[in-house]
């Protein structure tokens, strides 16, 4: 049996968490929830994960019931993130590593998204939809890599909708996306947004600028609700992810899509993505705000994975880095 | 023990050396492990370098902007202060 300890903080997420064999033995995290209108900087972000990591670390231990000495390996995301949060949580990893005198493997965010996915709803070999606060990729895998078939050319489409929630000051407890997401159930009415699909890419600024510029003159002038405007915006930017994602199938020939990435956990979305599956004769898997938002068992998972084939990032080759393309990781453990 | 050395006021280098105790070789080797691989940013014309002794960490910096030194080396020691924070947590051998 092998058992990874995974430290993931490269947004607002702190978590850690334990895999033993495709079990997740504990996942504890915490969140740094701004007030509304505000967004999460690196500095206050980091202030936030220092100030839990070492509670979190002792709820991940003692919820799995495990011992320092049954971890055989420590994983901790290399990036990519924001890089005071990531340094923060690879301090605990590197410094707990060597005290208990485990192997350390550094991991890609994304992957550890896409692994993670995989394990929770047993996706073989699925389109896959990233979508987060910080990432928008349409990827799929060949010849031991996951490609990037298509991804967004500015901001990210979680990143759009947080900006937008703060636009209209909507809250972010628990998250500004699901905010969103229950005031477009109560949307009656669709106002027309840019539609900004370019090939396989999308962009998301444009759309946002669009937004900022006309929200708060359209709902002081009660032309529409906010409700409305959640709707019509989720509305377009899921129907934008819905296209390319269908697109990379039709070019991959695969029947199967895994959506994962915190926005990967809104119904709205998984039921749009669910319609076009069901079209093309094709299986959604998606998974709940547990193993979709940002959490610890997902580096454990991918880790789990690396460590499994050999691999282990050496103290002196554990720096973070800001910027880390899912297409930079050799994928040894599939064929 | 900063020291300004330099010909005018537009070539202006800081020198900052600051020494930490630990208890034995094995915890200043973790810290100097842990606090090593990540460099300091470029763009800040700051450059950071760590040694180890028996029972201290070393740390040398060299900066050309007092600011760019004073922002390095809070970070660093906000740095440290988790590591040890992190050592003394979990690095007790009843824990094992």
């Amino acid at each position: 049996m092998t058992v990874v300890i995974g430290f993931e903080g490269s947004a607002n997420k702190i978590g850690i968490g334990i895999i033993r064999d495709g079990e997740v033995l504990s996942n504890p995290r915490r969140t740094y929830i701004t007030p509304p209108g505000q967004g999460f900087l690196p500095r206050e972000t980091a202030k936030h994960h220092r100030a839990v990591i070492l509670t979190v670390l002792r709820e991940a231990l003692d919820e799995a019931g495990l011992k320092p000495a049954d971890i055989d390996c420590v994983a901790y995301t290399k990036g990519p993130g924001m890089g005071a949060p990531l340094l923060t949580v690879a301090l605990v990893a590197r410094t707990v590593a060597q005290l208990w005198g485990k192997p350390l493997v550094g991991v890609n965010h994304c992957i550890g998204h896409i692994e993670m996915g995989r394990l929770i709803t047993g996706a073989n070999n699925p389109t896959v939809l990233y979508v987060s606060g910080g990432n928008t990729q349409v990827i799929a895998y060949s010849e031991r890599r996951y490609r990037i078939f298509g991804e967004t050319i500015d901001i990210a489409v979680g990143n759009c909708l947080d900006r937008f929630a703060r636009v209209i000051k909507i809250s972010n407890d628990p998250s500004p996306g699901y905010n969103i997401e229950q005031l477009a159930k109560k949307g009656k009415q669709y106002i027309e947004l840019p539609y900004t699909v370019k090939g396989m890419d999308v962009s998301f600024s444009g759309i946002l600028s669009y937004i900022e510029e006309m929200a708060n003159k359209m709902l002081s002038s009660g032309q529409c609700t906010a409700e409305d405007l959640c709707f019509s915006l989720q509305e377009t930017l899921f129907s934008m992810l819905v296209e390319i994602t269908e697109r990379a199938m039709a070019h991959c020939g695969s029947q199967e899509v895994l959506i994962v990435g915190g926005v990967g956990c809104n119904l709205r979305l998984q039921e749009m993505m669910g319609i076009m599956c069901e079209e093309r004769g094709a299986h959604l898997f998606a998974t709940d705000e547990r193993f979709c938002i940002d959490n610890g068992a997902m580096i454990a998972q991918a880790g789990w994975e690396m460590f499994r084939m050999g691999q282990v990032t050496e103290l002196s080759d554990s720096w973070i880095t800001q910027r880390y393309r899912t297409d930079e990781v050799e994928v040894t453990w599939r064929d | 023990m900063a020291s300004w050395v330099g010909d005018s006021i537009f070539d202006n280098q800081f020198e900052l050396t600051i020494e930490v105790p630990f208890p034995s070789q094995r915890e200043v080797s973790i810290a100097l492990q842990s606090l090593s691989p990540d460099h300091e940013p470029r763009t800040g014309g700051t450059i950071k370098s760590l040694s180890a002794s028996a029972n201290a960490l070393s740390v040398k910096w060299n900066a050309v902007k007092a600011r760019s030194l004073r922002v390095s080396v809070s970070s660093f020691l906000d740095h440290l202060a988790l590591v040890m924070e992190t050592m003394d947590t979990f690095g007790q051998p009843d824990l094992q």
